[in-house]
């Protein structure tokens, strides 16, 4: 909750801060372009009046006076209509003024609400000027001459106050918008964030049925969402797995056990005679060593599922191991009529060979156990591209094609309880494919009703260790 | 009291078979379900224990399929103790529902109460004018003192108790007091109502000559 509140403010954070980078951008530059286009209307002002007071200033002869010409400069004088008088005073809510000095001297004429303490520009300064709250122009028509034209920006100065704060207040509000939206943006955003964290709190709490609903969320987020519903369903199927496990161990053990107890209070009831005596301890004993296989498969299961069994990594003759297992088995084929053949050239492998040949035995019994009086089972091993591959075939009844892909699982029965007899309980099968798996091999299975059912197995020649040398070059 | 038992697993099906037979019950056995359901459905049985997982046919089609016809009390027998698998039991029609492992004085318990409730006689021990059968403790009282019966000769009472009042065949007797390997009766069952009259008075059973017998 803390990460999630956290990011939620953070983004929060950085949003503000971004939004008020740009908004400070937006409201100094519309600040700048407005103060500066008002400069330019007035400077345009200033100068059409410029124009008006140099037109004013009339008399006098050419502006260089020709030296042969002797005599004092013709005389001077400024006049203004009424017309352009009323260019200057008071004008809305400014006040224009002007000046005119000739040759240096004192000013020769001046509007009435000109500054008292205006001087004439230098000659090097550049028209238009600010001279404290005036804005003023000047022309030199003579060198010696200079007509000044100005006007307080008082009230320009105050209009563009208003401005500022105008812009301010709506820069405010823009902001607490935005940082409203994007506080409603951020909670919408991190809303499939919340869900999928309390899904998978629902999940931690133990309700591994739970999924994160598929509406939460688009676009990247539905993804993660896919990914992890995916991986949920994965959890669940696993722990389901494990219980149904524990519940068919246990529905394994519950047989003999019944058997025990039942055969135990039964002879107890009443006096018996010594061979029924002997018959009940012998029913107990086949109990017991019926649960003794069982917990000797579950042991041997857990074992390779945590991996904590030692692959021995040994090369061995295969061929001569599965002869050996076939020779072992050929007892049992005999009592149930079903005809034992092999062919085992002499192939070398890398692996168990202890564990590798109770795969052998383990296919091999289920073959025989499976088949009809009169049926054959082959077993064959062969080497193919760098694998060795045994394969057991047998021309029985066959497996469904629905109950094919689960006939590795533990404790899967085909037919009820047709497999309860067997040496390992429902887990021969099972066994056999973690031994394959830890030996990086493969496993399979394929079958025709009433034509037969072929397994095979398929082991890495060179053992493990090849398999991860490849793994590595890959 | 005749029962069929259908269990795959062969030492638990000796050791119940016998223990139900020194019981006193005429017990007839089937190892897988098609041979079960054959079974009952082809002759009259008083109670089926039925294991669930069974080959061929399972339990549970097994009683689905007898239920069609026959009204047997069933007694199943499974070995998953999960809600559902008992709710699945009682909803298809049987009677009654044990978990192994079991305790055999429990099945025994659970078997003569299946009896009792399939003949409509809720109460374990009857009582016939003087003569009081406690089928708990297997014994016939007469005015407080026990008889002593023989299994066969305490089979056949108990029977024709449970269906006071009723004309009980030849037949039926067959039927519900023999197992299928057992002939021994049909000649004898003349002597064994004799002997039961000589102990608990001449008219606690009365004969219908060409009908069968009868407690009043």
């Amino acid at each position: 909750m803390n990460l999630f509140r956290s990011i939620r403010w953070r983004f929060q954070l950085w949003y503000g801060l971004l939004l008020v980078l740009v908004l400070c951008g937006f409201g100094v530059t519309a600040y700048h372009l407005q103060s500066a286009q008002r400069v330019r209307q007035l400077d345009a002002e200033l100068q059409r009046r410029l124009v008006v007071v140099s037109g004013a200033l009339k008399g006098g002869g050419p502006r260089i006076p020709p030296p042969q010409r002797p005599g004092p400069p013709p005389r001077r004088f400024f006049r203004l209509s009424a017309e352009e008088a009323a260019l200057f005073g008071e004008q809305g809510n400014r006040s224009y003024y002007y000046m005119v000095w000739l040759r240096n001297g004192p000013p020769l004429t001046r509007s009435t609400n000109a500054p008292a303490d205006l001087l004439p520009p230098h000659p090097e300064e550049p028209s238009p000027r600010q001279r404290g709250p005036f804005r003023e122009v000047f022309m030199n028509p003579e060198p010696m001459d200079c007509i000044l034209v100005g006007c307080s920006t008082e009230a320009e100065e105050a209009e563009l106050s208003v401005l500022k704060w105008r812009l301010i207040a709506a820069g405010a509000t823009v902001l607490l918008l935005g940082l409203l939206g994007g506080w409603w943006l951020g909670a919408h955003a991190l809303r499939p964030l919340g869900q999928i964290g309390a899904a998978a709190r629902k999940i931690a709490e133990g309700n591994l049925a739970q999924r994160i609903p598929g509406e939460a969320a688009g676009g990247e987020l539905k993804e993660l969402v896919g990914v992890l519903n995916s991986t949920f369903a994965r959890l669940e199927e696993a722990f389901a797995q494990q219980t149904r496990f524990t519940s068919d161990a246990a529905h394994e053990l519950r047989t003999p056990v019944t058997v025990l107890l039942t055969e135990a209070q039964s002879v107890l009831n009443r006096e018996r005679s010594p061979e029924e005596y002997r018959q009940c301890i012998e029913t107990c004993q086949r109990a017991a060593q019926r649960m003794r296989r069982l917990i000797e498969s579950l042991l041997q299961l857990a074992r390779l599922d945590a991996h904590e069994a030692d692959i021995a990594q040994v090369r061995f003759n295969f061929g001569a191991v599965c002869a050996e297992c076939v020779e072992l088995l050929q007892p049992l084929a005999r009592e149930r009529n079903v005809t034992l053949a092999a062919h085992l050239p002499a192939i070398e492998c890398v692996g168990d060979p202890e564990r590798l040949s109770q795969v052998v035995v383990n296919l091999v019994t289920n073959a025989i156990q499976h088949n009809r009086a009169g049926d054959e089972v082959q077993v064959t091993l062969m080497r193919e591209n760098g694998s060795v591959v045994l394969l057991v075939a047998d021309n029985g009844r066959g497996i469904p094609s629905d109950k094919l892909p689960h006939i590795f699982e533990r404790f899967y029965r085909g037919d009820a309880s047709r497999s309860r007899r067997t040496e390992s309980g429902g887990l021969g099968l099972a066994i056999a494919r973690a031994i394959v798996e830890a030996h990086h091999g493969e496993i399979g299975a394929t079958s025709q009703i009433d034509q037969g059912t072929a397994m095979a197995v398929r082991l890495p020649a060179e053992g493990v260790l090849s398999v991860h040398q490849v793994h590595t070059v890959h | 009291m005749r029962l069929l038992l259908v269990e795959d697993e062969p030492d638990l099906l000796r050791g119940l078979a016998r223990t139900l037979r020194e019981e006193g019950y005429a017990v007839d056995t089937a190892e897988d379900g098609e041979t079960g359901f054959y079974k009952a459905t082809n002759a009259e049985y008083d109670g089926i224990v039925l294991d669930a997982m069974l080959p061929e046919m399972d339990g549970w089609e097994l009683l689905r399929r007898l239920r069609v016809t026959h009204r047997t009390p069933v007694l199943m027998l499974t070995a998953r103790d999960s809600t559902n698998d008992r709710v699945r039991g009682l909803d298809l029609g049987a009677d009654d529902y044990l978990v192994k492992p079991f305790d055999l004085p429990e099945l025994l318990a659970r078997v003569r109460a299946l009896i009792r409730r399939g003949h409509q006689q809720p109460r374990p021990t009857l009582q016939i004018g003087e003569v009081e059968i406690d089928s708990k403790a297997r014994i016939i009282r007469r005015a407080g003192t026990a008889v002593a019966l023989t299994a066969r000769e305490y089979a056949l009472v108990e029977f024709l108790a449970m269906h006071r009042g009723e004309i009980i065949t030849r037949t039926a007797l067959y039927e519900h007091l023999l197992d299928e390997n057992d002939d021994s009766l049909s000649n004898l069952l003349d002597v064994h109502v004799s002997n039961i009259r000589k102990k608990l008075g001449h008219d606690f059973i009365v004969t219908r000559r060409g009908h069968g017998y009868c407690i009043e």
